[in-house]
């Protein structure tokens, strides 16, 4: 790998978020494609993070320094996209849901999927169910994505797929869900289109619904 | 020893010699809506009228059979009183706190009659009225909240978390030296009011934060609360902890309450003789949907490990079923 972007991608992986934007600003002048400092730098980088989680050498403090670092990267890559590669890679809405007030997680996965070259549209936290359906009729996501991290809260997930249905709207949108206490049987039950342990397969996930 | 509630569990709480069963304690909230029901105490009036509260807690050791009372069901008693808004929920809701007034991590200033705000007060209150009801019967157990809590409160979870992220050393130290006196200062005065024992939650929770950042920057401070406070002293942080056990038996704490995350076995065997050991029965698996014979196998496992007192993990789902609760205090009665 370039050693411009192994540079990039150790200052998202340690979060020094003080030197990022020269990186990418002076990278953008170079050769190489913005796709490659996206691919290889950013996205690289916050795999790394996921797996750093995951296996508790890192927690959440640093985690979401390093997302707030490749955040302030991308968006000096950001306008510098121009037709095809510009253009998002889809639409996804996330939210937590009703009566659950958790969104440490959601909020780093939006990061994720901006990273990774989504439109993300934040819902918030304590989400009604008929408010999550008007957006979906309204903006039309491929993905909608579902996070919760209680037990007695986890069920809102299954009324948001039900109601989806009711309207007409099941095969119009995949859903993913995840949140510490939900796994992919949970996920599969319900009748989910997938389930994501962190970030990372957050991500991974909403790339394969819309074919990436 | 005789065999009361008190007895079994003071001398489980120091390690000390052992009755003829294990005792069955409660350092966080056992509160749920049948126990509301049964006792005529009900959220949120439970978290704000002496009596209430009070009531709600001998519940829990007269018709859970639990061998403590613990008065305090929220996390936001402190908060409230340092400025928080706060929604006190409802039967099926615990409280939650609608505002961080220290976003922006300005100086925190403690009111100098901070324990006679209403939300402090009510706490000590009901443990006085407990002290006279069931007073060297039952063990009464009060808690605080530690400054680590008090921080997620005042400057936002999320902030706080990000701050540390940073490295703001200055910041955060700040904060929780604070805070640190308010900590002191409930513990101390629960302790006058009745209370035998008193937990210090402080949430740097397993998975959340790591076990260089408690060492770093919380230790010490509890370290200071638990030499500064008179009583005996129970710590709660939830999450995984194992990576971080041995810091915490140098807190200066006497027990330690964990989660069913940590196995029983590995606990005792990193600290179980340096400290007691208080819990671990899976919440949202076991006591929320399971059964009450998996409730007594998951008791009867901890006991066989060798944890010194039996019970939840953390405060339980208010929906919990009372059976489930009663199925640890029927695992105790079978003796060790
Ligand atoms: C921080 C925290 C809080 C904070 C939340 C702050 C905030 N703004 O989010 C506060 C203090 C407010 C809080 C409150 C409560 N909490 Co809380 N909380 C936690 C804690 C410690 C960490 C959660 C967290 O942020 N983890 C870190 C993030 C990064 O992980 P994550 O959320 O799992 O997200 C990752 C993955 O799951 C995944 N992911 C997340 N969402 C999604 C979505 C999709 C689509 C995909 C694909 C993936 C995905 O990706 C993320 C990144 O890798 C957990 C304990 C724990 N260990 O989980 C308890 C915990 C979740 N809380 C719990 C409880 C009980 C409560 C309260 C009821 C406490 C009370 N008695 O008042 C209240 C409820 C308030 C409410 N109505 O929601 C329990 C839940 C038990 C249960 N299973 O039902 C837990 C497990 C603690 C415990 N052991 O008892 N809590």
């Amino acid at each position: 790998m370039h050693e411009s972007v192994q540079r990039i991608k150790e200052s998202i992986i340690e979060g020094r978020h003080k030197e990022i934007e020269s990186l990418v600003r002076e990278i953008c002048k170079t050769e190489i494609t913005l796709d490659t400092v996206i691919q290889e730098g950013l996205i690289a980088a916050m795999d790394v993070v996921g797996q750093k989680f995951g296996a508790g050498e890192i927690f959440v403090p640093e985690m979401m320094v390093s997302a707030m670092t490749m955040k302030l990267g991308l968006n000096i890559v950001k306008p510098l996209l121009t037709g095809k590669a510009g253009a998002p890679k889809g639409t996804v809405l996330m939210g937590t849901v009703k009566g659950d007030l958790h969104d440490i997680g959601k909020n780093i996965v939006i990061m994720m999927l901006e990273g990774a070259g989504f439109q993300v549209i934040d819902l918030g936290v304590d989400i009604d169910v008929e408010k999550v359906v008007a957006k979906v009729i309204k903006i039309r996501p491929q993905v909608l994505g579902l996070s919760a991290l209680l037990t007695t809260t986890m069920p809102e997930m299954k009324r948001v797929i039900e109601e989806l249905g009711a309207h007409g709207l099941r095969d119009r949108v995949k859903v993913m869900v995840g949140g510490a206490p939900v796994d992919a049987a949970f996920a599969e039950k319900i009748g989910a289109d997938g389930y994501g342990k962190d970030a990372a397969q957050a991500m991974a996930l909403a790339r394969s619904f819309v074919g990436l | 020893m005789k065999a009361t509630s008190y007895n079994l569990f003071m001398s489980a709480l120091y390690g000390g010699r052992k009755g003829i069963r294990p005792p069955a304690g409660n350092p966080t909230s056992i509160a749920c809506v049948e126990l509301m029901k049964a006792c005529g105490a009900f959220f949120p009036e439970a978290h704000l009228n002496a009596r209430a509260m009070a009531d709600l807690a001998l519940a829990g050791h007269k018709l859970a059979g639990f061998d403590t009372v613990m008065p305090e069901y929220s996390v936001h008693q402190e908060s409230a009183a340092l400025g928080c808004e706060m929604d006190w929920g409802n039967e099926t809701r615990m409280p939650d706190a609608k505002t961080a007034p220290h976003l922006d991590f300005s100086d925190v200033i403690v009111p100098e009659s901070i324990l006679e705000k209403p939300s402090l007060r009510v706490v000590l209150d009901a443990l006085s009225i407990l002290r006279r009801e069931v007073g060297g019967q039952v063990a009464i157990i009060g808690k605080v909240m530690g400054p680590w809590t008090l921080a997620y409160h005042m400057a936002g979870t999320q902030n706080f978390l990000l701050q540390l992220g940073l490295g703001e050393k200055d910041k955060i130290n700040r904060m929780l030296r604070q805070l640190m006196p308010v900590t002191i200062a409930f513990a101390n005065a629960q302790f006058r009011a009745g209370a035998d024992a008193v937990v210090l939650a402080d949430h740097a929770t397993g998975n959340l934060v790591g076990p260089y950042h408690y060492r770093d920057y919380l230790l010490p401070i509890h370290q200071e609360i638990t030499a500064r406070v008179g009583g005996p002293m129970i710590l709660h942080v939830c999450g995984n902890c194992l990576d971080r056990l041995e810091l915490f038996a140098e807190s200066g704490v006497d027990a330690y309450h964990f989660e069913w995350q940590v196995d029983a076995k590995a606990a005792v065997e990193k600290i179980g003789d340096r400290i007691s050991l208080i819990g671990n029965l899976n919440n949202p698996k076991t006591l929320f949907q399971g059964t009450p014979e998996d409730v007594y196998k998951q008791a009867r496992y901890a006991i066989e490990a060798g944890v010194d007192i039996i019970g939840p993990e953390c405060a339980v789902p208010l929906t919990t079923p009372l059976a489930n609760l009663r199925a640890i205090s029927a695992a105790v009665l079978d003796g060790y």
